[in-house]
């Protein structure tokens, strides 16, 4: 009797085979047309004309120029990001203060405003329109079509990925073994290394990965700021969009592959971080 | 006095946690800080151990006022609610973690951890994790990591509270006899009225942030000065008037009239009662089962009343009639109380 209805009950929640495989088919088929084949179609392409057509394309000084731009402006957005990151997640989660919901909804902001108005903002606030131009100009500052200009745009999109990774952690954590270690005689940087961060430590890196990989993939703000520089504010992936604009093809796709590797390495990472993680 | 709070006020927002409070605790005394929950207990502990500050008012141990000084230099262990064990370090790291903060020696650190191990009947388990024990046993690294410092003065949250019924009782016990042979001055906060009883040298009732009584368990329960108190052990019945019952004093202005279940005598018609004269008739609504004994709900008088009965008197069935008598009852009056006893009690029995 019991077992009938249980695997009655089963078959209601689960529903039948049919149902099981279809839903599956249809996840993969979706994967398979919106991931896999543009991946592929990446790697194809950007080998079309063959291995010494590719490293051409990806030795190229300009190219060398972007991925460095590119890791500088990534290395940059995630060292300030942590520091913001963590001090945000820390101030969110274990204080009490005013303003403290405005914060917390204003650490989103990037992540709903559209790239492009982002990158608006900052030409606006840095450029020739901007009333603070002059101090900037005599101050020999350049920003707006410039490095920094860039930086700062990574920075603004990837600004939530670590904190939004902290905050649900430390708010499940509570007070209470900070408190005790404080009892004990511990102080605040003690307290941090020996009693936080080991809780932190898996959501924290996880965090940095996604922001690592929010910070080389932006293309919208940092387009708007950059002023397509070549050699000199080309991001990758703005310089995939300039040798496409120009009828190169093979190398954009190939310019395009390191970003995709860049992706997959970081997708790696991703995996090993969150199944650590799991384990503690 | 060792610990002593005077006129102690602290909110929270538009809460008013402590509202004067003031009292004292003596040297080497376990005390129980009672109440219901919100009646301002924990906010009291938080704020000797300095991790709350009161808003005016002094805190004085030993003599000094130490409001002034921070929580991590009174000399206080702590047993969180939780016990808020590092879970991130082994029970002997957990232990140490207070001494090596303190730049103790390591052989000493060692020595002593390996004592308070001992102590706590937890040798041998140096190296797991929080998460690898049960919760008496994390209850018990909590204690050891309190006590390691050697602290003048202990402070447990509901040490009792996150776990099961069974091991509670025997927990209670052993953490009574503990602190009884270290010595340690200690306060602990509890909302369950049992534990207090059990374990404490001497219970404070708290009540919407102020104190109600301070005392031994038996001068509380037996003697409680306040409306509040007299209400809050057992599991009374509170009703208005109390002189449809026979043979009480009778006394103007009464609020409320509070019996606890030990209060009632019930007898079966067909029983001897020695004050059958001044019993009442009740009917029997309710029969309950309850592990010691029988729990009863009776009618009488408009008011029902709990009582109890024991498995080897003769069986009582709901709807049956039988005669109720009330050996004493509390008064209120606003928030005081007051003992009334049963007149036919003092009179010359005669058994017809």
């Amino acid at each position: 009797m019991s077992t009938v209805t249980q695997s009655s009950l089963h078959r209601d929640t689960k529903g039948s085979k049919i149902v099981r495989y279809s839903l599956i088919g249809l996840s993969l088929l979706f994967v398979f047309l919106m991931l896999i084949l543009p991946l592929i179609t990446v790697i194809t392409e950007a080998f079309k004309q063959g291995f010494a057509v590719y490293s051409k394309a990806v030795a190229d000084d300009y190219t060398i120029k972007a991925i460095l731009l590119t890791l500088e402006a990534s290395f940059f957005a995630v060292a300030i990001n942590t520091v913001f990151g963590l001090c945000a997640a820390w101030s969110l989660t274990k204080f009490k203060f005013k303003g403290k919901k405005i914060l917390a909804t204003l650490i989103d902001l990037p992540v709903t405003v559209s790239p492009i108005i982002a990158g608006l903002i900052f030409l606006l606030t840095f450029g020739r329109q901007s009333p603070i131009f002059s101090l900037l100009q005599d101050a020999d500052i350049k920003i707006v079509f410039a490095v920094p200009g860039i930086v700062l745009a990574t920075i603004f999109v990837t600004f939530p990925f670590i904190s939004r990774e902290l905050i649900p952690v430390l708010e499940s954590q509570g007070t209470d073994e900070e408190e005790a270690a404080a009892l004990m005689g511990a102080k605040g940087f003690t307290i941090f290394r020996r009693i936080t961060f080991p809780h932190i430590k898996w959501a924290f890196l996880y965090g940095v990965v996604l922001c690592a990989a929010r910070a080389m993939g932006e293309f919208g703000a940092v387009s708007v700021i950059s002023g397509h520089l070549r050699g000199k504010t080309n991001t990758l992936p703005l310089h995939v969009e300039i040798l496409f604009n120009e009828f190169q093809y093979v190398p954009a796709f190939a310019v395009a592959s390191i970003l995709v590797m860049l992706a997959i390495l970081i997708l790696v990472a991703r995996s090993v971080i969150e199944h650590k993680g799991r384990k503690k | 006095m060792y610990v002593e709070l005077k006129h102690i006020n602290k909110h929270f927002g538009n809460f008013k946690a402590s509202d004067d409070v003031t009292v004292g605790i003596e040297k080497g005394k376990l005390i129980g800080l009672l109440g219901p929950s919100g009646s301002g207990k924990t906010t009291i502990l938080r704020m000797i151990a300095g991790l709350e500050h009161p808003d005016s008012g002094e805190i004085i141990i030993d003599g000094k006022v130490i409001n002034d000084v921070p929580a991590s230099k009174r000399g206080i262990g702590f047993v969180f609610q939780s016990y808020a064990l590092f879970r991130y370090m082994t029970v002997f790291d957990n232990i140490a973690f207070g001494l090596k903060i303190a730049k103790k020696p390591a052989n000493e650190i060692k020595e002593r951890v390996h004592e308070l191990l001992e102590l706590v009947g937890l040798s041998g388990l140096e190296k797991r994790y929080p998460s690898e024990l049960s919760g008496g046993q994390r209850q018990r690294v909590a204690f050891a990591r309190a006590l390691a410092p050697n602290p003048q003065l202990l402070l447990l949250d509901e040490p009792f509270a996150a776990i099961d019924a069974k091991v509670r009782q025997e927990l209670r016990s052993w953490l009574k006899g503990m602190i009884q042979k270290l010595g340690v001055t200690s306060i602990f906060v509890t909302h369950d009225q049992d534990e207090a009883i059990e374990v404490a040298d001497e219970i404070i009732i708290t009540n919407r942030g102020r104190i109600e009584q301070v005392g031994t368990p038996y001068e509380i329960y037996s003697n409680p000065k306040t409306a509040f108190t007299a209400s809050f052990f057992g599991q009374p019945s509170i009703f208005k008037d109390y002189t449809k019952f026979r043979n009480f004093e009778s006394i103007e202005n009464i609020d409320n009239a509070v019996v606890r279940p030990e209060f009632v005598k019930v007898t079966k018609k067909t029983e001897v009662q020695k004050y059958s004269k001044s019993a009442e008739e009740g009917i029997v609504e309710e029969v309950n089962f309850r592990g010691f004994g029988i729990e009863l709900r009776i009618r009488v008088n408009g008011v029902v009343l709990t009582a109890r009965r024991s498995f080897d008197e003769p069986k009582v069935e709901v709807g049956e009639k039988v005669d109720v008598f009330l050996y004493q009852l509390f008064v209120t009056e606003g928030n005081e109380a007051r003992l009334l006893k049963n007149q036919s009690l003092r009179e010359p029995v005669v058994v017809i």
